[in-house]
Formats: structure tokens, C-alpha cells, sequence
């Protein structure tokens, strides 16, 4: 099931992160386990704010790298998904405010 | 004996002084034979420092709804981080106690920018050589086939940056080789990741490459998510000022030959 893509997204706060070796280091206290972002996965993360929805961070990230919007949104998506089921990432409800 | 050991004047409870990795400890515990094991355990970290973060043992329940900076329960033994000072309960042996101290520590370091890590630390020619992997990867191995007195620990190091540099640690929490613990310190030459091979072969790593390789070895017990953050902050600090290898070895004395002076 995917989300829509005017909905917006936010870091969990739960998580520590930093950036490294321009990798995006991310780790969750819970169970210490150690995830990585590669260069387009930290270019989303830095811009990933609680209020961006994925058609906005696709939009972002096809001014910044050489791909079509369309190439953008499924990409952005894709990875939302992939770091949302990692718990790295939470929808902001339309009230605001974090998704349980 | 081991100076310094007094009685606190409280009742029967006695306590004793020791320092690991400078950090100053005071265990105050009533019951006669734990201190006598513990006093006897950690004789080589006795020490007097000002300032000691004091340790009750086994002191009874404390008052009703207080409410603890950082808890742990290992095996039935409790550790509680209070604001009157830190309360170890149901220790019923060393071991206890030693895990305790243990988990203790990992919290305490964060604001000594330091951490404990799986690794034997062996000095050589003035230097630390860490090194650091799971059980069976050759910690153990690597102290046995180095010279005595040269081993700081064989199982926990504990690192620290002090005034810009990174120095390493004796710990008195030892492994399989069970000698005495090494109460010194010294710079830090590098992490080197152990990996059983049929030659000796050195590698160096990326500074997240290195993270990759402490991370799993890092005693750490907070689920908190500020302590967590305070914990990346160090160890990225430490991946990216202190050289780190992969070290595929023999187990023998010769992999000293490839490793980087």
C-alpha cells in the first residue's frame, strides 16, 4: 500500500543522526541498529521537515540530480516507503503533529 | 591490603575508593564477603580521587515514586540513577557487581566523551592497539600472544578523547586471559577489526566504515534517544580522528609485522 504524495513526512524523532563520510548515519536507541543513506537518501533525509510532502521532496530532488520528475516522485517514494517501514520516517497527520 | 579502605562510620556498611579510565568511583556496601570479592577484584583501580560518584549497594527499596535519571535490571540486580546518587540493589555477587559497573560506566562516559568497546587494547612502543569483534574473533588470542604487562584488558577497552586526543584504558573487566587489570593508559594508534584468516593482511577503513565497525562492539544500555545521540556524536568523533583497520590475521604472534607502526 503506498501513501499519497501530498501527504507530508517527518524524521522520527526518536532517532540519532548524523552525516559522515557524506553518508547519513542514522540509529534508533530501541535496538541500536545502524542505518545508512546513500547520497540521494541523505539529499531526502536533509530535506525531510515535517512539512515536505513526496511530491514536493521529488520536485527538490530532481533540480538537484539529473532524473525527470516522474523518475523523481517514484524514486522519492519508493524510498518514504522503504524508511517508513524502518520506522525512520512518520507521516504528519492533516492536524499536524506526529502519526501514532 | 589495598589502601584506601574505611569504614564509613554508617552502621556496618564499608566502602572503598577506585578510578577506572578516571572515572572515580566509591562503592559503599554493608555486606562483609561482596566487599571483601569486590575490594579484592578491583585492587589494582583502588584509588582516592576527589569527587567520587558514590554507589549504594544492596541499601533497601528506595522511597516510593522516585524517579531515576537512568535504570537498568540485569539478571534480578537493579542499577537506579538518582539525583541523591546512584543505588545498585539485589547484587548477591561480584559478577553482579561487575555488570553493574559495567553498564554504569557506558552511561557515565557520555559526558567524558568516551565509551567502552568489545575490544583487547595491547601496548607497543608507547601506543594503543585496540582491537575490537565479537566473541571468537581473536581478542582473546591477540592478548595471549602478547607480551606481559603489555595488555590493558583483553575483553573491555574503555576510550576516551581527552584535551584533543584519543588515550585508551585498562579496564579491571577481563576476559578469558585473567590476569590482573591493567590500571594505565595510552594514545591511541588504532582500531583495528580482527578477522580469522590464513594471512596476516591490513586494511584501512573509511571513517563510516569504521562506525560500521564499532557500533556492534559498543557496550551501550540507554534506549534513551538523547544518550544515543550523545553516544554518535563520540563514536563518529573517534571514526573519524583515530585510524581504524581491518586486520586479517593468523593466530600467531606475526600479524604485529603488517600492522602500521
Amino acid at each position: 500500500m503506498s501513501t499519497p504524495a501530498a501527504v507530508s513526512w517527518q524524521k522520527n524523532p526518536a532517532l540519532a543522526w548524523r552525516e559522515i563520510d557524506d553518508e547519513t548515519v542514522i540509529i534508533s536507541p530501541n535496538d541500536s541498529v545502524m542505518h545508512e543513506l546513500n547520497d540521494t537518501g541523505s539529499f531526502l533525509w536533509k530535506n525531510i521537515d515535517g512539512k515536505k510532502s513526496a511530491t514536493e521532496l521529488a520536485d527538490l530532488l530532481a533540480e538537484n540530480y539529473e532524473v525527470t520528475p516522474d523518475i523523481a516522485l517514484s524514486d522519492t517514494q519508493a524510498l518514504l516507503e522503504e524508511m517508513s517501514s524502518r520506522k525512520l520516517v512518520v507521516t504528519v497527520p492533516a492536524g499536524g503533529g506526529v502519526s501514532p | 591490603m589495598n589502601a584506601p579502605l574505611a569504614n564509613a562510620g554508617r552502621g556496618s556498611r564499608r566502602q572503598f575508593e577506585l578510578s577506572i579510565g578516571c572515572v572515580p568511583l566509591r562503592l559503599q556496601m554493608s555486606d562483609a564477603q561482596l566487599f571483601g570479592a569486590a575490594s579484592a577484584r578491583y585492587a589494582a583501580f583502588t584509588d582516592a580521587a576527589a569527587q567520587p560518584i558514590t554507589i549504594t549497594l544492596n541499601d533497601g527499596a528506595p522511597p516510593e515514586g522516585t524517579l531515576a535519571d537512568f535504570g537498568y535490571e540485569l539478571e534480578g540486580a537493579a542499577l537506579r540513577a538518582l539525583s541523591s546518587g546512584i543505588r545498585f540493589d539485589g547484587v548477591r555477587n561480584q559478577y553482579a557487581l561487575d555488570s553493574l559497573l559495567r553498564v554504569l560506566l557506558s552511561w557515565k562516559l557520555l559526558d567524558h566523551h568516551g565509551f567502552l568497546l568489545h575490544a583487547a587494547t595491547v601496548v607497543r612502543n608507547g601506543k594503543a592497539y585496540i582491537f575490537t569483534g565479537r566473541s571468537g574473533a581473536g581478542k582473546s588470542t591477540v592478548a595471549s600472544l602478547s607480551p606481559e604487562g603489555s595488555v590493558l584488558t583483553d575483553e573491555i577497552s574503555l576510550i576516551r578523547r581527552e584535551d584533543g586526543a584519543w588515550r585508551a584504558y585498562g579496564t579491571p573487566f577481563w576476559g578469558e586471559f585473567r590476569a590482573a587489570g591493567s590500571n594505565t593508559s595510552a594514545p591511541v594508534a588504532g582500531i583495528f577489526r580482527l578477522l580469522q584468516a590464513a594471512e596476516n593482511r591490513v586494511t584501512t577503513l573509511r571513517p563510516v566504515a569504521i562506525l560500521r565497525a564499532l557500533l556492534p562492539n559498543v557496550l551501550f544500555f540507554s534506549a534513551e534517544a538523547g544518550a544515543t545521540r550523545q553516544l554518535l556524536e563520540i563514536l563518529s568523533r573517534a571514526a573519524l580522528e583515530i585510524p581504524g583497520y581491518n586486520l586479517a590475521f593468523r593466530k600467531n604472534s606475526t600479524f604485529w609485522e603488517v600492522l602500521p607502526a
